[in-house]
């Protein structure tokens, strides 16, 4: 296993991601606001599986939490399995073309979103409607933009 | 819940990075308000000033009428909440919560519990208090649910949140209670977490189905949540807290 380099790359564009989820919208259009920060988590997993696993996965979900004022713990299960899925099958989903990629970010969205809102019923919170969909479509319409924007970066500070 | 309180303050200063671009344009475009502008505002709120100069005149002499009947009847004076003024900095970015982050914290006095009012009544209560930022439940989030009183029958219920930002719902109300469209609820005081008597909602459908015990209450908040920035806290002195208890 070669050395790591410049993998602050992976904590910046992490961070970059939960800032913005902290971008302040209007009340209605929260619900399509794009899931960017589980999106660079998934990208990093599949790019460099030997640097980003579950354990990232479980504080990027602290994280989000810390930052949405939830319960702590509360993203990080659906996270990690979502994270546990992309490193068992990074070498098949790295070859779908975009499109399919796109699709499969969009069950990976959907599984890590429905474990929490199963975990949201069992301590009586809010789940988010059928609406909440709207968002996580949207968050599939990102990847194709965020997938060649950190893939550029990637390159350039040839992170490894 | 230490860390939780820490990261109130993480969050608020991080969107305040997130925010200053925009801060620094809004306060561009303040500065270059126009003279005749200011000058109309001036004039608007002087005028608004004296209005509300007159009506507190005679919440003073009410009070003190007030004052000297609980006298008569020998109950405890009731003591004058002291209020914090604060500014919503942003919302939560989880849209199935109704939260939002207030700018004052517990070295401004705010504490978790105390009730949060907007310009026409309650808007909701602080959830978690950080050192120098807080968070609030508004009254209409899901998972919250206030005693309330019908102000013109006296009537109790418990007003629940419905995850709509303009409908507060009342359920398991007798369908012969006697609650009519328009009728204002207030606080009522019990539970010990509000004082009596802010202004909640008003009720605005009662929707009552022949086969059913019970009525479906909606009314909608007499404040906005989803307008304006600028909030009031209510730091209480414990006796209260203890007087609505009873």
């Amino acid at each position: 296993m070669n050395r790591a380099n410049a993998i602050w790359v992976i904590y910046a564009s992490l961070g970059c991601a939960l800032l913005l989820m902290l971008l302040p919208l209007p009340m209605d259009w929260r619900m399509i606001r794009p899931d960017i920060a589980t999106l660079v988590l998934y990208y990093w997993v599949l790019a460099l599986p030997h640097r980003v696993g579950v354990a990232t996965a479980f504080t990027v979900g602290v994280m989000q939490d810390l930052i949405e004022g939830a319960p702590l713990g509360l993203s990080s299960p659906g996270l990690m399995l979502a994270t546990l899925l992309l490193l068992l099958n990074y070498q098949r989903i790295r070859q779908f073309d975009l499109l399919q990629q796109s699709l499969m970010m969009l069950v990976l969205l959907i599984l890590s979103a429905g474990v929490e809102q199963w975990l949201r019923n069992g301590i009586d919170l809010p789940a988010s409607s059928w609406s909440g969909l709207f968002g996580l479509v949207c968050s599939m319409l990102c990847w194709i933009p965020l997938r060649s924007a950190l893939r550029h970066s990637r390159r350039y500070y040839e992170v490894y | 819940m230490a860390l939780q309180r820490g990261a109130v303050d993480a969050a608020a200063f991080a969107s305040d990075i997130v925010l200053a671009p925009l801060d620094a344009w809004d306060r561009l475009a303040a500065s270059f308000r126009s003279r005749s502008a200011l000058q109309d505002d001036l004039l608007r709120l002087q005028q608004e000033n004296r209005v509300l100069k007159g009506q507190s005149q005679r919440l003073a002499s009410l009070l003190a009428e007030n004052a000297r009947y609980k006298a008569l009847l020998n109950s405890a004076r009731e003591i004058e909440d002291e209020l914090i003024a604060a500014q919503i900095t942003s919302l939560s970015p989880d849209p199935a919560r109704h939260v939002v982050m207030l700018n004052k914290g517990a070295a401004d006095g705010v504490q978790a519990g105390q009730p949060v009012l907007g310009a026409e009544g309650l808007i909701g209560q602080i959830s978690l208090a950080g050192e120098y930022n807080s968070r609030a439940v508004l009254i209409t989030d899901s998972a919250h649910a206030l005693p309330v009183q019908i102000n013109r029958s006296g009537l109790r219920a418990i007003a629940e949140g419905s995850g709509t930002i303009d409908r507060l719902v009342i359920r398991h109300l007798a369908a012969t209670t006697d609650i009519r469209v328009g009728d204002l609820l207030v606080t009522s005081g019990l539970g010990g977490r509000f004082p009596h008597g802010y202004p909640v909602a008003r009720v605005t459908d009662v929707d009552i189905s022949p086969g059913d015990a019970f009525a479906v209450v909606s009314a909608a908040p007499s404040s906005a949540l989803d307008r304006g920035r600028h909030v009031l806290v209510v730091e209480r002195a414990p006796e209260l807290t203890t007087a609505g208890a009873r």
